[in-house]
Formats: structure tokens, sequence, C-alpha cells
């Protein structure tokens, strides 16, 4: 059985995020659109558009999810948050059209967390950002599962580009599967190998220095 | 679980074989193994079995269901129904890849025999793939499939579940949630 001496974090998908999870660490670099309801003193310098010494209220600037998460109240006195291009309208009706077709790497690679994060800022799509959200899940998940499963020894990288990072987890782990059968199946499940870090290493044989 | 520890619960089956040599009755842990008397048939587990093979000491008999027809009889029906047929053995993939690697000679058509087991598998496995989309796509809570033996369960074990609880992590999204304080670390 594979066990692994590092057990990595898994992300929190859904609306609560890991602490310590990498994956969610970098979604929540990802920028949103926020407009400031307050003045920010003598905070210009974090936006780079303008040279103004304090940041007015009602400018439109991005904000990394990580901050716009922390300054965000219910009452709504200091930010309020904008849906990205993806979640919008528009791009809700490609999604309910056919979900298969996007690729949801482009549109920011984080699509489902970025999303189950954003409920966290009350706007008044929330109900449906969410149901988009989980329908294109569901639609993806036959064309995830089909290149997972069929791909043995084939070169992956053209049907993971269009994948989302966690559709990836998912083709991953499908392919891992997939392996473990295909060697099974040849015998070669008791194969001994070298480790490849010893390979890598090249450590200075006896035989060879006898030679 | 590893396709490596299925395959060692397979050899729990018990199988026929023609020993050539004799011994006395022996007491296992597991069960009692009948007198060995040369050319007489007798019934052990495998792994017994493919252990004496190797020091050729016997001669394995295939299981009745390993026999060109009644595979292809098995093949058409799985062919047919779109629920899993019945299969005459919980463990005839591990088993016919255990028996047709070590005692090859003893079993008629080998070749045959494991081109249409692998049709029967390749089928199955589509079926099971298409049931796995159907929950998804339908969002049910639960699923009844008869028939399925361990090694097809394994292979999409993993996948489906973790599937299963981002569908889940996905879906709650949906449901309203209290204010939650904003985090405090």
């Amino acid at each position: 059985m594979e066990t692994q001496s590092y057990m990595p974090v898994p992300p929190g998908v859904g609306m609560e995020e890991n602490f310590l999870s990498l994956d969610d660490i970098l979604l929540s670099h990802e920028r949103l659109p926020c407009r400031t309801e307050s003045a920010f003193p003598r905070l210009g310098f974090l936006e780079k558009s303008s040279d103004n010494r304090d940041i007015p209220e009602g400018t439109k600037m991005e904000m990394p999810l990580w901050l716009a998460k922390g300054l965000y109240e219910r009452t709504r006195r200091v930010l309020s948050v904008e849906l990205p291009k993806v979640y919008r309208e528009g791009w809700r009706t490609v999604f309910s059209a056919d979900p298969t077709v996007v690729d949801l790497h482009k549109m920011g690679p984080y699509y489902y967390g970025l999303g189950s994060q954003l409920l966290h800022f009350h706007n008044p799509e929330n109900a449906e950002i969410a149901q988009t959200v989980l329908q294109t899940f569901i639609g993806r998940f036959r064309r995830t599962m089909d290149s997972a499963q069929n791909a043995y020894n084939e070169d992956t990288s053209a049907l993971v580009e269009p994948l989302d990072s966690l559709e990836r987890v998912l083709f991953k782990v499908g392919q891992n599967g997939l392996n473990a059968f295909q060697r099974w199946e040849m015998g070669r499940a008791s194969h001994l190998t070298a480790s490849s870090l010893v390979v890598n290493y090249r450590k200075r044989k006896i035989t060879d220095l006898q030679a | 679980m590893d396709p490596s520890e299925v395959e060692f619960l397979a050899e729990k089956e018990m199988v026929t074989i023609v020993p050539n040599f004799s011994l006395d009755k022996i007491y296992l842990i597991g069960g009692d193994l009948g007198p060995f008397n040369p050319g007489l048939p007798v019934d052990v587990p495998v792994w017994l079995a493919l252990n004496l093979k190797q020091r050729q000491k016997c001669r394995i008999v295939p299981p009745e269901w390993m026999d060109v027809e009644r595979l292809e009889d098995i093949r058409d029906k799985e062919r047919k129904e779109e629920t899993f047929a019945h299969i005459p053995s919980p463990y005839y993939m591990e088993l016919t890849k255990l028996l047709l690697n070590h005692a090859s000679d003893n079993i008629p058509k080998a070749d045959e025999i494991r081109t249409l087991v692998k049709d029967i598998w390749d089928t199955r496995v589509a079926k099971l793939r298409l049931s796995a989309d159907s929950f998804i796509t339908l969002q049910e809570a639960h699923a009844k499939l008869d028939n399925l033996t361990l090694m097809e369960i394994n292979t999409t074990r993993t996948f489906l579940l973790d599937s299963l609880n981002y569908m889940y992590k996905l879906r709650t999204n949906m449901q309203p949630r209290s204010d939650a304080k904003s985090q405090d670390y």
C-alpha cells in the first residue's frame, strides 16, 4: 500500500478554507474587483493606478481574497466586492448551456474554490452562483472521469490543461487507480525498482570502483 | 486498497488439484486440508495450489467456469443486460490472472480465456462508469449495485469517493448558513 511520509493538507472545498492547505493559500491570492466604501488614509501606495496619498472613498481596485475577506463586514462600511467576470450572468449562462467546453484553468485556476469563497460576501446573486458552481462540477465530472480512466501511459498534459485545480486533483487520483491496476495486471506490482532518489544521486557503486 | 491486496484475498478461494505426492491430512489454522494421494483430486486454497504447482508437485484442474463456452455465455449476457450479470466467482479477474500465469499448461485454450475475461471485465467496468456518472448527475444519495466484484470496486473507489465528497461540500454551499463571525486567526 502506498503510504506517504508526507500527507499534504487537502484544500477545504466549500465555504471553509483549511488554514494549512497550500492550495487554499494559493487560492486566497486570487484578486477580486472591489470598491472601497470608506477612505483609507495614507494607503495610496496600494493602488498603483493613481498617485494619491490616500485612497478616497468609492475607488475601484483589485484586492486579493485574503485581504477582501478580512476587511469585509456585514454592515459594509469598508468594502463592497463585485463579482469577477466568470461568476456573472453572462458566463453563468455559458456554464448552464455546456460546462465541458470551457477552459477552467484559463478562467482562473481556482474556479470552484473562489466561487465557494465568494459566498462569504453577501451578494444578492449568491444562490445562483452556488447553483452554477455545483452544476458545472457535475457537468464536467463525466469528462474528467473518462479522461482519467482511459489515458494509460500517454501524455496527459493536453487532457489536464482545461481542468480546474480541483479537477486536477481528481484526475490524478483516477490516474493512480488506473495505473495501479494496470501495473498489477502486467505482473509488475511486486517488481522491485530502485528508488528515484538513489538513481539520481548517482552513488558510486563498488563494482564501478573496482573495474 | 492495492490490487495486490485484492489478489491476496482472492488466494483464499478453493480450487481442485491433482497431486503427485502423498501426504497425510494437515491441520492448519484456517481449516483441514485432506489427505493427499497421487492421482486423486483434492480441494485446496489457491495459494497452496500455486505453491505446489511451482514446485511441480501437482496439476491444477481449472474451475468449471473457466471454460470457453461458459465465458462466452457470460460475456453475451453481460453485453445484453444493463445491470451487472451474475458471475460465477467473486474473484474471477484475479483467479484468471493467477491461474493463467502459473498453470497455463493445465488449462485448455488459455489465450481465448484471457481474451474473454478481459472482454467481460471491460464491459462491466464500462457499466460501472455509466452508473457512477448517472449517480453524480442525478445527485442521488444512495445507489445499489449487485454482483460487483471487489477488484472492480477497488479501481474506482478513491476517485468516486473523492468526487462525491467534493460534490457534497459544493452542495452545502447552497444551504443558507448563519452569519459566521469573521475568522479570528
